[in-house]
Parts: C-alpha cells; sequence; structure tokens
C-alpha cells in the first residue's frame, strides 16, 4: 500500500480524483441543500417559472412591458437594458477617454497637465460614489414646473426630456441604423479607397456616402411619420407634469455619466500607452518619406497605436459592462436588477442565478469573440511589433 | 535694483516660454484654451470649496444653505457617523484607533525590509488581529460591539483588509493549482477562475449575502459580514492569480531544474525558488490590484452594509442636511482619493524603480 | 537510500528510450559509468545529449527502458527520484543561480533544507567550496553581480555542496565568453583529479583530453561512437564523428 502511494503515477492520479471529486461533492452538496431548503418554503425548482408573468413592473425598458409580461420577457428587458447602457457608456468613455488621452500625448504641457489632473482625480474615486453623485445631482434639480429648458430638452429632477420624432417604432429602428451607416460609411470607405487618390477626392466620396445615407434615414423617417400628429414631439409641462417627449431617466443617465467619466480615465490611459507603444523611428521615418504631419498620424502613428492598445481595451470594455451592474444602486433595472428582483419575488434562486451565470458569460464570451476577430484582421504580420 | 540683474536673462525666458507654448498658431490656441479652462475650474473650486464656504456648524443648516459656497458645516456636524457609522459614540476612540492600526501595517507592508513572506504575515496577522479586538472589545475590559454596528471608514478598512488577508493566499493556491502539470487539476481551476473572472463583483457578493444561506447549512452559514468578505476574497483571488501565474512565468524555467537537481521537494522550490521571485515579478500588477479591490470595496453598500458610503447617504439624507449631498460625497471622495492615489503612486514608484534595476 | 555501499556502476543506461510527443529524441540509447569515471559526451547541436543526462537525474522522464543511478532504479517510486537527486549534481548551461539570494545562500539552502544540515555545517562546507573554485570572496554578492565565469563555480560550489557523488555537467562552458572558459574548467579539472565520478556534456576537446576516460559521440539520438580519448581523436572509424570532429577543432 506505502510503496503504491510512492508510486508517482498513482499519486497524480489520487490527486487529481480528490480535487476534482471534493470541487464537484461541494457544488452538488451546495445544489442539493438548497433544493431542499428551497422545497420546504413551497418553491419547486426548474424553469417553468419562466412563463408565469412577475405581477411586478420595470421603470426603464426599451421594449414594451408590463406586470402581466412573463419572467424570460423581463430577463430579455434585462439584457437588452444592461447591453443599451453598456454601449452608451462604452461610447461616451470611449470618447472621454480618446479626448484626454490624446491631451495627455499631446506635445503641449498645458494640455498635458490638464489631462493628467483628469485621469488623477477620477481614476481614483470608486465608480459607484460617482453613480451616487450624479444621481443625487440629477434628482436635487428642479421639479418641472422650473425645468431648465435649452433647445426643445427640459431638465428636471425627474430626468431630461428630448424631443422625438413622431414616427413608428419599426421606421425609427431602421432610421437609427441608418444614422449609425452615416457614421460608419465614411470610415469604411475612406479604408477601402487606395492612398494614391488625392485627399479631396477621397473626401468627395467620403461625404457623399455619408450624404446618402442621412438621405436615407429621412425618407425612412417621413415614410413612417404616424399620420394627424406633428413631426416632432415636444415635451412640454401640463399640469404638475411633464408630458410628451421622451424620458430619459435619472437612473440612466446617472448610470452613464459616470461610466463615461470613470472609464474615460482608464481609457484615457490605455490610449496614452497605446501611442507610447509606436517607435519614434516610425514616425522619423515616415516623416522623412516627406508625408505631412496629418498623414503620418492618419496612416502611421494612430493604426499602429490602435493595434497596440486594442486587446487591453477590450478589457477594460468587459470590466464597464459589468460595472453596468451597478444600476442596482440606483434602482436602473439592469439585467442583475432583474434577477435580484426575480429572486426576491418568485424564490426561484438557483435558476434565477444560473441564468444570471449563463448572461454574463454569454455577454463576456461574444465581447471577447468580436475583438478577437478585430484583433486577427488588424494584426501585423509576424511579429513586427514586438521586434 | 533687482530688476536690473534679472534684465539680462528675461527675453531668453521669454523665447522659451514662446517656444513651448505658441511655438505654432495651433499650439497657441490650444495653450490658450487649456490655460483658460484651467483657470476657470480652479477659481471655480476654490471659489465653492473655500473662499465662499461655511466652515462653521454656527449659523446651522439654513445659513449654510444660503451660502454661495461649500457648505462644510454638514461635515463638521456629520463626520462621526460617515466614520465610524452606528458605532457606540463613547467608544469610538477605539474604531478610531483600528483605522490608525491598519494605516500603519499598511505602510509598513510598503516597506522593502518586511517584503519576506514571514514579516508581510507577522505584519497582517497582527494589524488585523489589533482591530478585531479594538472594534469588537469583549476582552481586555473593552466593551463588547457586534459586527452589525461596526460601520463608515472603519467598515471599509476592514473588508478590504481581511479580503486580501484571505484572497492573498488563495490567489497563490489557485495560481499554483492552474500551472499544476495534471490537466485536471490545471483545467478545473482555470474554468473556476475564469467563471469568477466573467462575472460581476456585485453578483458575487449578492450570491454570497443572499443565496448562500440557501446551499449551506445552518451551522456553516456564519453572519453576513464574513460571508460578504468571502465572497470577495474569492472575487480578488480570482484576478490575483492570473497576476501571480504571469510573475511565475517570468520566472526561468532552469531556476525549478536546478532546484529539483538540487534535490528540493516540491514545497521547497515554491516557497524558496519560485514564489519569491514570482511576487517580485508581480508587484506592480499587485499593487494595482490591491488599489481596484479597494476601490470594490465599497460596493458591499448594495448588499446592504453601513459602510463609509452607505453611512455617507445617511449623513446627508435625513432632515435638515439634505441639500448638502455634494459636501458629503466629496468628502467621502477625498478620503478614498487620499488611499488610493497614494497607494497608486507608491506602485508607480516601484514600477519605476524596478525597470531601472533591470538595466 | 544506502548509495554509499551500493555495488556495481554508478550509473547503468539500459534500452533507453525517450519522446517529446511524437518526436523520438534518444533511441535506445546503453551506457555504463563506473564509479570515480569521468565521461565526456559531444555532438551535434539537437544529437540528444542534454537529453540524455537529464533522464539521469529526473528532469525529463524516460519512456523506456532502464535507469539505474547508484544501485537504485529511476522508476515512477517517488523515494528513490528524491533520494537520487541528493546524490547527483548538476551543472547547467546558463548556471541557474538563484538570483534572489546571496553566493552564500545559494550554496547553503540546499544542504540546509533538504538534507538538514545545521546552519554552521551548512555554512562551514559552503565557505570551503566557494574557496575550492577559488571565489571565497564573493560570499555576500549577489548573483547578478558576478562574471558568467564567476557565476558558473559558484553553480559548481553550490552542486558540491549537496556532497554528491556523481556531477552532471550540461554544455557548463558554452555561454561563457573564451577568457572565462579556463577558471571553469580549472575548476572541473580539479574535481575529476580527486576522483569524482563525472559525465560532461562538452565540446572543449582539450578537456576532454586531459581528463576523460571515455568519450561519447552522440548524433540523431543514438550514441555512435564510444572510445577513449586518445583514439577518438585519432582513429575514429566513423564519418559522422570525423566530420565533426573537423568541425570542431578545424578553426
Ligand atoms: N521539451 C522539449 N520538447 C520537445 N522537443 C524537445 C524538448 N527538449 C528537446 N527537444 C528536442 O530533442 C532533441 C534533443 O535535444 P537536446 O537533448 O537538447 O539536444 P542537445 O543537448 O544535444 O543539443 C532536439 O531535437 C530538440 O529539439
Ligand atoms: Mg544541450
Amino acid at each position: 500500500m506505502s510503496s503504491l502511494l510512492r508510486n508517482q503515477k498513482v499519486r497524480n492520479a489520487l490527486l487529481q480524483l480528490l480535487y476534482v471529486g471534493s470541487i464537484a461533492a461541494l457544488v452538488l452538496a451546495g445544489v442539493a441543500i438548497a433544493r431542499q431548503n428551497l422545497a420546504e418554503q413551497g418553491i419547486t425548482s426548474g424553469f417553468d417559472f419562466l412563463s408565469k408573468s412577475t405581477g411586478w413592473d420595470v421603470n426603464f425598458s426599451l421594449l414594451p412591458a408590463t406586470a402581466n409580461d412573463p419572467y424570460w420577457w423581463f430577463f430579455l428587458i434585462g439584457i437588452i437594458n444592461t447591453l443599451f447602457l453598456g454601449s452608451v457608456g462604452l461610447m461616451l468613455a470611449t470618447i472621454v477617454g480618446t479626448i484626454v488621452g490624446l491631451a495627455r500625448t499631446s506635445s503641449n504641457e498645458l494640455a498635458r497637465l490638464l489631462g493628467r489632473t483628469y485621469v488623477d482625480i477620477f481614476r481614483n474615486i470608486p465608480l459607484i460614489l460617482q453613480v451616487f453623485f450624479w444621481y443625487a445631482v440629477i434628482t436635487h434639480l428642479p421639479t418641472p414646473r422650473s425645468a431648465y429648458e435649452a433647445w426643445g430638452m427640459l431638465l428636471t429632477s425627474r430626468g431630461l426630456y428630448v424631443p422625438v420624432p413622431n414616427v413608428g417604432g419599426p421606421a425609427m429602428t431602421l432610421a437609427i441604423f441608418a444614422l449609425i451607416a452615416a457614421i460608419a460609411l465614411p470610415v469604411w470607405l475612406g479604408r477601402t479607397s487606395r492612398l494614391s487618390q488625392p485627399i479631396g477626392e477621397r473626401l468627395a466620396i467620403q461625404l457623399a456616402g455619408a450624404a446618402a445615407a442621412l438621405a436615407g434615414a429621412a425618407i425612412i423617417l417621413a415614410i413612417g411619420r404616424l399620420p394627424d400628429l406633428p413631426l416632432v414631439d415636444f415635451p412640454a409641462l401640463q399640469g404638475l407634469n411633464l408630458k410628451g417627449g421622451l424620458r430619459i431617466p435619472p437612473e440612466f443617465s446617472a448610470l452613464a455619466i459616470a461610466i463615461a467619466i470613470y472609464g474615460g480615465s482608464y481609457i484615457a490611459e490605455i490610449v496614452r500607452g497605446g501611442f507610447k507603444a509606436v517607435g519614434k523611428g516610425q514616425m522619423e521615418a515616415a516623416l522623412s518619406l516627406g508625408l505631412s504631419p496629418w498623414r503620418v498620424f492618419t496612416l502611421v502613428r494612430l493604426p499602429l497605436a490602435l493595434r497596440a492598445m486594442l486587446p487591453i481595451l477590450a478589457n477594460q470594455y468587459v470590466w464597464l459592462i459589468k460595472a453596468t451592474t451597478m444600476g442596482i444602486a440606483v434602482g436602473f433595472t439592469d439585467f442583475f436588477m432583474i434577477v435580484a428582483l426575480t429572486i426576491n419575488h418568485s424564490g426561484q434562486t438557483l435558476e434565477a442565478i444560473g441564468i444570471l451565470m449563463a448572461g454574463f458569460l454569454t455577454i463576456n464570451l461574444s465581447l471577447a469573440a468580436v475583438f478577437n476577430r478585430i484583433n486577427k484582421a488588424i494584426a501585423l504580420k509576424g511579429n513586427q511589433l514586438r521586434g | 535694483m533687482e530688476m536690473i540683474v534679472v534684465a539680462p536673462s528675461a527675453p531668453g525666458r521669454i523665447e522659451d516660454l514662446r517656444r513651448r507654448f505658441f511655438a505654432r498658431p495651433l499650439q497657441a490656441l490650444l495653450s490658450l484654451v487649456s490655460l483658460a479652462t484651467m483657470v476657470f475650474l480652479a477659481w471655480k473650486l476654490l471659489n465653492w470649496a473655500i473662499f465662499s464656504a461655511v466652515f462653521t456648524t454656527s449659523g446651522g443648516p439654513e445659513a449654510c444653505q444660503a451660502a454661495a459656497g461649500a457648505c462644510w458645516s454638514v461635515i463638521a456636524a456629520r463626520w462621526r457617523i460617515i466614520l465610524f457609522g452606528l458605532y457606540p459614540f463613547e467608544e469610538q476612540w477605539r474604531s478610531a484607533l483600528a483605522c490608525v492600526a491598519v494605516v500603519v501595517m499598511t505602510v509598513l507592508s510598503c516597506i522593502p525590509a518586511f517584503w519576506t513572506g514571514r514579516r508581510i504575515a507577522l505584519v497582517w496577522g497582527v494589524g488585523t488581529a489589533l482591530y478585531y479586538v479594538l472594534m469588537k472589545g469583549g476582552m481586555l475590559g473593552l466593551a463588547y460591539v457586534g459586527e452589525e454596528a461596526w460601520g463608515g471608514l472603519a467598515l471599509t478598512l476592514f473588508i478590504f483588509v481581511t479580503t486580501c488577508l484571505i484572497g492573498f493566499p488563495l490567489a497563490i493556491c489557485l495560481a499554483l493549482l492552474r500551472r499544476s502539470e495534471l490537466p485536471w487539476i490545471s483545467h478545473t481551476t482555470g474554468l473556476i477562475i475564469d467563471g469568477v473572472r466573467s462575472l460581476p463583483l456585485i453578483s458575487i457578493l449578492f450570491t454570497f449575502a443572499v443565496v448562500l444561506p440557501f446551499a449551506l447549512p445552518q451551522w456553516l452559514a456564519g453572519d453576513k459580514l464574513y460571508r460578504v468578505i468571502i465572497g470577495s476574497a474569492l472575487f480578488f483571488s480570482a484576478y490575483q492569480a492570473e497576476i501571480v501565474r504571469g510573475g511565475m512565468q517570468g520566472v526561468p524555467k532552469g531556476q525549478e531544474e536546478a532546484a529539483m537537481a538540487l534535490g528540493m521537494s516540491y514545497w521547497q522550490r515554491i516557497g524558496r525558488i519560485l514564489l519569491p521571485q514570482a511576487m517580485r515579478n508581480a508587484l506592480p500588477a499587485t499593487i494595482n490590484q490591491f488599489v481596484i479591490s479597494f476601490k470594490e470595496t465599497s460596493l458591499v453598500v448594495i448588499v446592504g452594509f453601513f459602510e463609509i458610503l452607505a453611512s455617507g447617504n445617511a449623513a446627508y439624507g435625513t432632515g435638515e442636511w439634505r441639500f448638502a449631498y455634494v459636501e458629503v460625497y466629496a468628502f467621502i471622495a477625498f478620503i478614498y482619493f487620499v488611499f488610493v492615489f497614494s497607494l497608486s503612486r507608491y506602485g508607480a514608484f516601484l514600477e519605476r524603480r524596478m525597470s531601472v534595476g533591470e538595466r | 537510500m544506502n548509495s554509499t555501499q551500493s555495488p556495481g556502476a554508478a550509473v547503468r543506461i539500459e534500452n533507453l528510450d525517450k519522446y517529446y510527443g511524437s518526436f523520438h529524441a534518444l533511441r535506445k540509447i546503453n551506457l555504463s559509468v563506473e564509479r570515480g569515471e569521468r565521461i565526456v559526451v559531444c555532438g551535434p547541436s539537437g544529437s540528444g545529449k542534454s537529453t540524455m543526462i537529464r533522464c539521469i537525474n529526473r528532469l525529463e522522464q524516460h519512456n523506456g527502458g532502464r535507469i539505474t543511478v547508484l544501485g537504485t532504479e529511476l522508476n515512477d517510486d517517488v523515494g528513490n527520484i528524491d533520494g537520487i537527486r541528493r546524490e547527483v549534481g548538476m551543472v547547467f548551461q546558463h548556471f541557474n543561480l538563484f538570483p534572489h539570494m546571496t553566493v552564500l545562500e545559494n550554496c547553503m539552502l540546499a544542504p540546509m533544507i533538504v538534507r538538514k544540515q545545521p546552519r554552521a555545517e551548512a555554512e562551514a562546507t559552503a565557505r570551503r567550496y566557494l574557496e575550492k573554485v577559488r571565489i571565497p570572496e564573493q560570499a555576500m554578492k549577489f548573483p547578478g553581480q558576478l562574471s558568467g565565469g564567476q557565476q558558473q563555480r559558484v553553480a559548481i560550489a553550490r552542486a558540491l555542496c549537496m556532497q554528491p557523488q556523481i556531477m552532471l555537467f550540461d554544455e557548463p562552458t558554452s555561454a561563457l565568453d573564451p577568457e572565462m572558459i579556463a577558471e571553469v574548467l580549472d575548476v572541473m579539472v580539479t574535481l575529476a583529479s580527486e576522483g569524482m565520478t563525472m559525465i560532461c556534456v562538452t565540446h572543449e576537446m582539450g578537456f576532454a583530453r586531459r581528463v576523460a576516460d571515455r568519450v561519447i559521440f552522440m548524433d540523431g539520438g543514438e550514441i555512435v561512437e564510444e572510445a577513449p580519448p586518445e583514439e577518438f581523436f585519432t582513429s575514429s572509424r566513423n564519418e559522422r564523428t570525423r566530420q565533426f570532429l573537423s568541425q570542431v577543432l578545424g578553426h
């Protein structure tokens, strides 16, 4: 027996068996105990509850939602809310981060100082504190009666009211896609057109693309317009409350602002790191070829810096998406809050936690897959960047 | 007289300024815009925080609210709640002392003389024990104060310290398991680490605080505070494990081979050869992880703890100080800033020192 | 392990096979080394020299055949492996000193924690061997502060501090500048003259001529030739050996 235990192969097999076995046992025991405890409270395990109606409501949804809708619909709403808040937050954070990051790499000392101050302050204050802060700021804004007004928008303690076109849902979605295309098309055209073309010609092609997409959006909006209503629905005071327009609730704005500011400070550092990784030699080589500073930036510095920062940026994006779960702190019904509410109201604890894990795993994996593809597509062949 | 002495160098200085800030039109514009922004913000901030601010409680909240600047009176009136939460008033000196103990412990562990496994463990063990005795009492003539009464900064620090204290050894274990040569062990551990990393911390805290009691036998469930600490330590360790593993990958393979050839056992190789070198490699990233984890302790507010953020909400949330939320958040932000900024500066300093040392 | 009086050869390798995945790195190696014998192993790069001597203290696990060291067979028995590693010292091409410890600590560590020697005794031994490799004055320095030749001598001292019965050398001078090679070889010659059992992978043919009892030539994972040095250098029958020798000695 003792000689058997001294055998390396036997030992290795035993160790592995013990490790995997005890972890599996722990998990299984936990699940078994939980099922028993829940059964004692009259909760049957299983996913039948998904098709039952919830009996409670959400305060923010891009899809129609009532208390009569089933749980699975609410989970979907939660995921969409998370993704929506996530993408708005990411977009804003990326814009802020790019500006600050460029300031930090600028040759101007004052701009650098400004960028650095920004990063030092906002990176070092916890995100949730910033969420609380902005939420308090917004909810302390004036009541609808004395709202701030600008360009048809109303800023009140109950949220930001923006005018929206009176257009049917499908047409609206299509129009949004067209607007995205109006931004994406020139970029794509710029990439595919050849460098040998004169800049003026390329610019003309890009502008034409953007204009076509914008015109498309306008046509879609005109066709989808709801009958008998003014073209644009402006928010306005009616009694004690505001009617019309689109309300962006304080919960959403507070989260989006906080994520933009906090995430921006991290992304600024990533941008700076990316630019730092571009060798001086490459830029000098480009300059010595007689390229203008602007072309050196767009053709050499930016592409190389982007490649260097992309992997880190991917991690940061994943982190920021996960940070949307702070919605629960101010009552924004993101995916996690829906899960928490489900557990509270239905008691389907294990199932809800399972759905939560599966949801975030899916989000993370798909984000990773997207970034891997981008990374592969733009990766330099061979080891040039490191060499 | 002095003017005359300075004068000859003045054109040089002006020329220097011109070259640095106004060389090209675009450069000059950028300089002006930056300068204007900075001056404007600095003036606004100083005016609000100092020149027009009210510092005394004498006028009461009403006078304070009327002032144009900040109302620091709310801090003067409520700082004890923010720092110590609901800890019994007469005993709050203990809470303060406990915070000092944690700060001293942190500062000590930044000194290279303490960077051996045994000394660090000693410093942290003693520091944490001291904190615990001071806060909880029930011995040495100190009155007993249960965990449910802990709060404010003291609770934040406690959660942070215990998270690290449990999470760090766990991280090392996970890292070792993940780089094991036995495939089942390394794959299972990898699954655990990646799984935890893909989840948001809040969901883990929530699971440990709310869901875990269902899945544990009664006698094992324990206090909610300790469950949450274990959850947060698990999360910390999943990230830290990858940092430690990175450090281990930086140790040349020959090091372990040399140790093997000398007849050292697995644990001797790990403890004497691999870990000391790996930890040194991983130090900057580790400090960064500490910084992140300190900021993340604030999330326990969501599962219902009365740490500094929650006590801040309470400090302005009730009654006559409702309007003074900015001041309260600014105060808490300042406290976080002091801790986090000094720690991250220290990390940056170490990183610079190490990268110089390598050459 | 009663290795001190175990009978027979110091190392006996029979039909040794070693695979890296599907790559056959060692093919049916047979080699026997007597106590006190000094073997030099040479051969082109990639011929399996390192793999072979690393099998002797189980830095590599073999896939077929038998290896017996000091009368104990290297098999899956953990106790055997530990015992053999204690009796077999090894010196590496890249020194592999522990950079976070001083020279003295490098030498004292294994005797203290593996052999459980008291600190004072371990230090005395360490200083004696540092003296022997002629760098007693560097004891308190860190490896990074020494030249390559000095580091390799420390590595030899470190191995000797375990008082091994067999020493393995894997190209100990290949990473050194020419002027440092001699100081390391000198130490190795002294060691050989004291009767240490040595297996050296090296291309220093002068060293082989002076101290080797046998020279082994490997190629393609096989032992191609095995002969006393005079015979090896002057009347080698094998084409591959002659080609290799002309390359090594050629310039
Ligand atoms: N860890 C390994 N994995 C795969 N192949 C290896 C490994 N180590 C060595 N080899 C291969 O085995 C062969 C012999 O290597 P080695 O013993 O190091 O040669 P030598 O020391 O004679 O130069 C080489 O072809 C090498 O590529
Ligand atoms: Mg070799």
